[in-house]
């Protein structure tokens, strides 16, 4: 065996270590969670008291889990099923990292174990997140009373915030539109460095893709009321504090979805445009930038749409627009006033969905 | 290495990143003003060969000149320049849809425009008279306010003609460039492409499946099989043998192909 065959063979084991380990990972946190389940509803089950005589609630229960030896068990259990894999048939994380065996293939699900653990396992979801959030049809279908209350109010809009509203409306829209137009230029030349399909070949392209999607992730994983509080401290309440909050988000958001459009483009022309002895620059404004340019349009006016909807709960804060004046109303049960607003609210949403459609349907 | 080779190849080969091999041991030089016409199945490695001449795909062995200087292993400027002398033409003409015809054939100048100017799409007034007489040449000197995406395949790929014709180049790779245009438009575009051969002097590299376009095209003919070259020739040469050589025991020559 030559050299070069040998690297072969140990590249192959190093595979198929590499795939054995992952598929005992994906099995040590299946059977970790399904461990930490069980242990729930046994207590949740059991009658168990707390220190004040009340049974447990869910949160009590979530706080008394064995979670290490979870893990453990869940990882002991993974190995023995990977290790005996032959005797009691693939395990989940097997069966998906390498394929089931052809003597597997046709069995049904009830006749493997990997079957009745996925069977089990979804069951067991659905007890524990029907008693961890709480749920309660008879509370939803006994007590609408109360609630009646506020839809009588918001069936019968009360005209006396009507002027004051109108007013915000406006604000609101613009306060969208800023935040969107300032975000095209950012979102416009982050997406190029975001796009995986223009940053494969140099190590310089690779690093500022890495650094662009980091950086883009990071800030849209952040909510945008979270950047109105931050900005409200920053510049103050009001509509400027709203507008920075939502052209971060939009930045972030537009980012994706250009870059997710320069990755989709036909890469025909760009080929053409290098062969002519043109520079990156010129390839991308001659063989990119012609194609994304009307999906982009498309996009943005999307998010000038969702930017208004977001406003109003940016408002809520402090962020300026109509939200501003919705939130002392729905603490003070001004339902009538109420009902205007988001009555005002709701035909501009759906006002601006049509024409944004409309022109989504003429750009592209 | 000799004056008159117009593209020299040596030992070329190329591995896709998923591991698939395309050209293996590729050896073979063009010479100044012939039709070279390249042969093979699909999946032969055609396109990656032309591809690898002027570097749109880099070689993983082996070593390409082009007019005598060395195109593997050039950067920045010095790539771009060579790139200008070898223009492309495409099978699927890759034109920039949304642009117009003038400037698409515009944009075969990009290589000796400034830089500034052309990212507004902006040339001097040389360029658009050059522009125009290379679309008069194909025969479109009418449609160059059109969009490119307005036109037929054939007047398509007649624009890609005039963008190529723009670059001023010594030398035409062209990958399948009748393959996906109707049988009776194919002449129409070859006869372009054979102008440029016969009175421009340009040297020309071009892969067809078509044996008729072949042998009425061609000065000389090259065959891959499987990323190798298996056969090498002139047009009278080729025989019922060649063609199971290259195309493999199973194959039958499509009844108009003049066996």
């Amino acid at each position: 065996m030559g050299p070069k065959d040998d690297r072969g063979v140990r590249a192959a084991a190093w595979e198929r270590n590499l795939a054995r380990l992952q598929a005992t990972a994906v099995d040590a946190v299946l059977l970790g969670i399904t461990l930490l389940m069980v242990e729930f509803l046994v207590l949740a089950f059991s009658g168990r008291r707390g220190p004040t005589g009340l049974l447990l609630s869910a949160e009590q229960i979530l706080d008394l889990l064995h979670y290490a030896w979870a893990a453990g068990g869940g990882l002991a259990l993974a190995l023995l099923w990977n290790l005996f894999h032959r005797q009691l048939g693939s395990s989940l994380g097997r069966a998906w990292v390498r394929g089931v065996p052809d003597w597997e293939a046709p069995l049904e699900w009830t006749q493997t174990l990997r079957g009745w653990f996925t069977a089990i396992f979804i069951e067991l979801t659905f007890f524990s997140g029907w008693l961890i959030t709480e749920l309660d049809l008879l509370t939803f279908l006994t007590k609408f009373g109360k609630a009646a209350d506020i839809v009588r109010g918001l069936m019968h809009p009360s005209g006396a915030v009507l002027h004051e509203g109108l007013v915000l409306l406006v604000q609101t829209i613009f306060l969208a539109f800023m935040a969107t137009a300032f975000a095209i230029p950012v979102a416009f030349v982050l997406a190029f460095p975001s796009a995986r399909n223009l940053t494969r070949n140099t190590l310089t392209a690779r690093i500022a893709y890495t650094l662009a999607r980091t950086l883009m992730n990071f800030v849209r994983a952040v909510e945008p009321l979270v950047w109105a509080l931050i900005f409200i401290s920053w510049v103050g309440i009001g509509p400027f504090a709203g507008v920075l909050a939502l052209w971060v988000h939009s930045v972030a958001a537009l980012t994706k979805l250009y870059s997710e459009q320069i990755e989709s483009i036909d890469t025909g022309p760009m080929e053409a445009i290098a062969a002519t002895g043109a520079s990156s620059l010129q390839v991308l404004r001659f063989g990119v930038v012609p194609q994304v340019i009307p999906p982009f349009l498309s996009f943005t006016i999307y998010r000038w749409d969702i930017n208004v909807r977001m406003s109003t709960i940016i408002g809520f804060v402090g962020g300026g627009g109509i939200g501003y004046i919705l939130k002392p109303r729905v603490d003070l049960g001004e339902w009538g006033e109420v009902g205007t607003l988001v009555l005002l609210i709701a035909g501009t949403v759906w006002l601006m969905d049509v024409i944004s459609a409309k022109i989504r349907e003429r750009i592209v | 290495m000799t004056v008159e080779s117009a593209i020299r190849i040596e030992n070329l080969g190329m591995v896709y990143p998923g591991g698939v091999r395309a050209l293996e041991d590729v050896t073979l030089e063009v010479h100044t003003g012939e039709f070279l016409a390249v042969l093979g199945l699909s999946g032969s490695g055609k396109s990656t060969l032309l591809r690898c001449i002027n570097r749109l795909i880099d070689p993983t062995e082996g070593r390409v000149w082009i007019l005598g200087e060395e195109i593997t292993g050039a950067k920045g400027g010095r790539l771009r320049n060579m790139r200008r002398q070898a223009a492309m033409i495409f099978q699927q003409f890759n034109l920039v849809k949304r642009h117009t015809v003038l400037t698409n054939v515009l944009s075969g100048a990009l290589g000796r425009s400034p830089l500034a100017s052309s990212l507004v799409l902006s040339f001097p007034p040389e360029e658009h008279e050059r522009a125009i007489a290379a679309l008069e040449r194909v025969g479109l000197g009418d449609r160059f306010t059109s969009r490119a995406d307005a036109l037929s395949g054939g007047q398509q790929q007649r624009v890609a003609i005039a963008r190529a014709l723009m670059q001023e180049p010594r030398l035409i790779l062209a990958d399948e460039p009748v393959a996906s245009l109707d049988p009776a438009l194919r002449h129409s575009v070859m006869r372009h492409i054979e102008a440029l051969n016969r009175d421009e002097g340009m040297t020309v590299m071009c892969s067809l499946h078509d044996i008729d376009l072949v042998t009425r095209y061609a000065t000389r003919m090259v065959a891959l099989r499987d990323g190798r070259l298996v056969w090498e020739g002139v047009p009278d040469e080729f025989d019922q043998r060649t063609f199971k050589e290259i195309y493999g025991e199973d194959a039958q020559p499509a009844s108009n192909t003049g066996f």
